[in-house]
């Protein structure tokens, strides 16, 4: 046992027991993808009804019908990530500390992090990713543009970004459950913050409240980033990109992980388990 | 006679102070729920922006001018406020399943009845700390409303809340009550959600709709939770189109109910066939 | 060779009193009424490489928080401990290899699948060679009595089965120490047995250290040599079993069997009497005067049958509680 554990290997077995823990429950399953997609396009719905009333979202952001969903699709392809790989391991966070749970995690010889953040996967969150492609390849061929090479190895990168983004403020949250007990309030902090992003950036601005929005959700909790930044690599060519806020990204993402980092390991200090 | 009304009073109780327990979530939490209408009105502000090309003054959409649309998100939450029932289908068919609901036929009073009065006491203790932050909020935005409306459009916006408030609690219970016959509810209740979503005129006026779905819309009765008693509000509905309006609403409050006794008694027989 | 070291391990709780609705805990951000629950109150000990000793005490001793401190999943107050050489709350991956934690009524366990999914998974996080995860795996299973029941879901084992599913998975990664926090708790009488006589098997061959906390005094009686006891977060004894009722009894229990129809009507004077069944009389009798109190009887009646017996260990126990809990009183009193 002096041998360190396979990571990967963990991992994948994680997915595995998850995925055949899912389909137990197929029809659970099936029931939980239907509804993600049936939401999904219901909301198209509504995107493609405000394009009947003008060319673009905010005047001159470039944000037409297209690019914007492109924009959508990026959102989708980022919170199903989310969705299927830490959202259930958000939940199950809080659930761990309050019945004592999390004691067998601390008594493992791995990371706890690492063990918390991924042991369970939700498979059936993954059925948008299909729809966020489909979405974005019909864009392309509306728009009459397709990226670059460097953008399309960008992409995942930034998509991974956007992701470490979400992940950390959610795990954040989670975690002062250690302190704060169980708390509703805090599911619902997590889907307010998150609702800043569903739109590209550009729509704060021109007023105080505006820009004021926007400078807190770019630069102290970066949700604004997290689906922007790789959106716009899709949606532009190469030369229109915002370059600084394409490398501010990196830093809003180190920052994130790092500080998700720092609360973590502190609230760990704090852990008191549960009675017996 | 005395005896039920007594039975009734004590039921409504009871209920007041169970809920008074918990005011000082409600506060916090009604302040965060008109978050997502921050998000909503930035992103028509852009829209009406590049529509307009910066000529947002006077510009309208489908007779909305922007001030308008922030008014209707307004409005839009204060019939939600009457309109939305948490938890009651869910709980009805939960019942149903784990058998609480076998106590009912014992006791001198129904489980409709005693759901409504229950949902009664919640809403008055929601309203008695919700005036609150709703005035608040309705005090900062008062510009983006052209003042209050003559006495008789009041009357009956103050009449529509309350068939808004019935409508969406027959409705919810009769849902509820398929749990008699289908195992899974939930699905359902999903469904239902869904077109609730977005032909409720939570997401946007349903005036936006083009044909054909500007002629579905009316010939359901989801429009009554969120969109009809807003339009009224606003000066969208008069005449003899809004006393029309009224008396649909009302004729679909009265199926409902209808509804929900025919399969509650039928339920019950269903059940009791059981031995229970 | 000592393998487990505490030295004046200490753990204090800060208790906010919580208010209901969130109004009441903004407010009670500026101003809070706390109390403060010393579970753990300075312990020392030590144990050798080996031995099995016996946590005993009654709730909210501090048994359990205890076993939690030397497992790393709480951190003390103050105080220092070392297991192996390794402090546990820095909670070190190569110490957590080497020692292993089972809860009694708690599952680590997935739910929905069979165990041998979660041995699986056991295997990858401690890095255990397949070829020896498949051996210790057998054996296990084979001793424990549970093979059949690897492929099926958790759920839908009873308690000692899961139990010994629990205590396999624990074991998987031979830890040199085991920590058991009531392992037995709710089993029937029949589990109970079959998994004392796994751990005294398991424990004898391999000769690892064993630290258990228990109520039920066969648990204890079976396995263990060595008995702490502790209550309100201190050692009150650390010896052997026989010993605590040397120590801590001050009576006997005396059975008397008389002859015909003697049995006489004043039997208070010679002790408290505990049971009457005609003609069996059992008596509570102070130690030092039971020499008295036979002759007394042996002169007076004709007797058939007489036994002279330690009082049950549980009572020996409960009193030694109840005497600590006054010496307890006056300790914070004079704080």
């Amino acid at each position: 046992m002096d041998q360190r554990p396979a990571y990967f290997r963990v991992l994948a077995t994680f997915a595995r027991n998850s995925l055949v823990r899912d389909m137990m429950f197929r029809s659970n399953f099936l029931i939980e993808a239907t509804s993600s997609v049936s939401w999904t396009v219901m909301n198209l719905g509504f995107y493609v009804l405000i394009f009947q009333f003008t060319p673009e979202i905010g005047r001159g952001t470039g944000w037409g019908q297209y690019q914007f969903f492109v924009f959508i699709s990026a959102m989708m392809i980022i919170n199903s990530i989310v969705q299927a790989f830490f959202m259930p391991n958000a939940q199950e966070f809080s659930e761990l500390i309050r019945t004592g749970g999390l004691d067998f995690a601390l008594l493992k010889p791995v990371d706890t992090q690492f063990l918390i953040s991924l042991q369970r996967v939700n498979w059936s969150s993954l059925s948008n990713i299909g729809v966020g492609f489909a979405l974005m390849f019909y864009s392309f061929t509306k728009m009459t543009f397709f990226p670059s090479v460097i953008q399309l190895v960008l992409f995942p990168i930034y998509v991974a970004c956007g992701v470490a983004i979400f992940y950390s403020i959610m795990f954040s949250l989670a975690a002062t459950s250690i302190w704060l007990g169980r708390n509703q309030a805090l599911y619902n902090f997590w889907f307010y913050i998150t609702n800043f992003s569903r739109y590209p950036m550009e729509i704060y601005g021109g007023s105080f409240a505006g820009d004021a929005l926007r400078g807190v959700f770019t630069f102290v909790v970066p949700v604004l980033i997290a689906i922007n930044i790789p959106a716009q690599l899709m949606a532009w060519p190469l030369s229109e990109q915002n370059w600084w806020l394409v490398v501010f990204t990196l830093v809003a993402t180190a920052g994130s992980l790092a500080a998700c980092r720092w609360i973590f390991q502190r609230a760990l200090l704090s852990y008191r388990s549960a009675s017996s | 006679m005395l005896a039920r009304a007594t039975t009734w009073w004590t039921i409504l109780r009871i209920s007041l102070e169970e809920r008074l327990v918990y005011r000082g979530d409600f506060a916090i939490g009604t302040l965060m729920r008109f978050l997502p209408i921050v998000t909503q009105i930035f992103l028509w502000l852009a829209v009406f922006d590049a529509a307009s090309r910066g000529e947002i003054e006077g510009y309208e959409i489908s007779g909305y001018g922007y001030s308008d649309m922030v008014a209707y998100y307004l409005l839009a939450m204060v019939v939600r406020a009457f309109s939305s029932m948490p938890d009651l289908a869910l709980g009805i068919a939960l019942s149903i399943r784990n058998g609480d609901i076998k106590k009912f036929m014992i006791q001198p009073i129904d489980l409709v009845g005693f759901l409504l009065l229950t949902r009664i006491a919640h809403k008055l203790v929601y309203y008695s700390v919700a005036i609150g932050p709703f005035a608040l909020v309705f005090y900062l935005c008062r510009g983006y409303f052209s003042g209050w409306p003559d006495p008789d459009i009041m009357a009956s916006f103050c009449l529509s809340l309350v068939l808004g408030f019935l409508l969406g609690f027959f409705m919810e219970a009769a849902i509820g009550m398929m749990g008699f016959w289908f195992l899974e509810v939930s699905s359902l209740l999903f469904v239902y959600m869904l077109f609730n979503f977005f032909f409720s005129g939570q997401m946007f006026p349903l005036d936006f709709l083009p044909a054909p779905w500007d002629t579905l819309f009316q010939l359901i009765p989801l429009q009554y939770l969120a969109f009809f008693p807003a339009a009224i509000f606003l000066g969208k509905v008069q005449g003899p189109e809004l006393v029309n309006g009224l008396l649909i609403e009302a004729g679909w409050v009265v199926f409902f109910i209808l509804v929900s006794r025919v399969a509650l008694r039928r339920g019950m027989n269903r059940y009791s066939g059981y031995g229970g | 060779m000592s393998i487990i070291e505490l030295h004046g391990l200490a753990k204090s709780y800060r208790i906010y009193q919580k208010k209901e609705g969130l109004r009441a805990s903004l407010t009670g951000l500026f101003q809070r009424e706390y109390r403060d629950v010393h579970a753990v109150r300075g312990i020392d000990l030590t144990v050798d490489q080996g031995e099995f000793v016996a946590f005993l005490g009654p709730n909210g001793a501090g048994k359990t928080t205890t076993l939690k401190l030397l497992s790393g999943v709480i951190t003390p107050s103050s105080g220092t401990a070392t297991v192996m050489g390794h402090v546990p709350w820095l909670r070190e991956n190569a110490y957590r290899c080497r020692f292993a934690l089972v809860m009694g009524q708690k599952n680590q366990l997935w739910w929905d699948l069979p165990a041998q999914e979660s041995f699986r998974l056991h295997q990858q996080i401690y890095g255990i060679d397949p070829a020896a995860f498949d051996r210790t795996r057998d054996e296990l299973v084979d001793l424990l009595d549970v093979r059949d029941l690897l492929r099926q879901p958790v759920r839908e084992l009873s308690l000692g089965e899961r139990m010994k599913m629990e205590l396999t998975a624990a074991l998987l990664h031979s830890p040199e120490v085991l920590f058991l926090d009531e392992p037995t708790i709710g089993l029937d009488v029949i589990a109970q047995h079959n998994i004392q006589r796994f751990l005294k098997h398991y424990q004898q061959e391999r000769n690892i250290t064993i630290m258990l906390t228990s109520h039920y005094m066969k648990d204890i009686a079976a396995l263990c040599n060595r008995v702490v006891i502790i209550a309100l977060g201190q050692i009150m004894y650390d010896g052997s079993l026989t010993g605590i009722i040397d120590r801590f009894s001050g009576h006997k229990v005396l059975t008397l069997l008389f002859a015909d129809d003697q049995m006489p009507s004043d039997l208070a004077r010679y002790g408290e009497v505990l049971e009457i069944e005609e003609p069996k009389v059992t008596l509570r009798v102070n130690r030092d005067v039971v020499p008295e109190v036979l002759s007394s009887v042996l002169a007076n009646h004709t007797l058939q049958d007489i036994s002279v017996e330690d009082p049950p260990l549980e009572e020996v126990i409960a009193e030694m509680f109840s005497v600590s809990q006054e010496e307890a009183v006056e300790m914070t009193n004079t704080e």
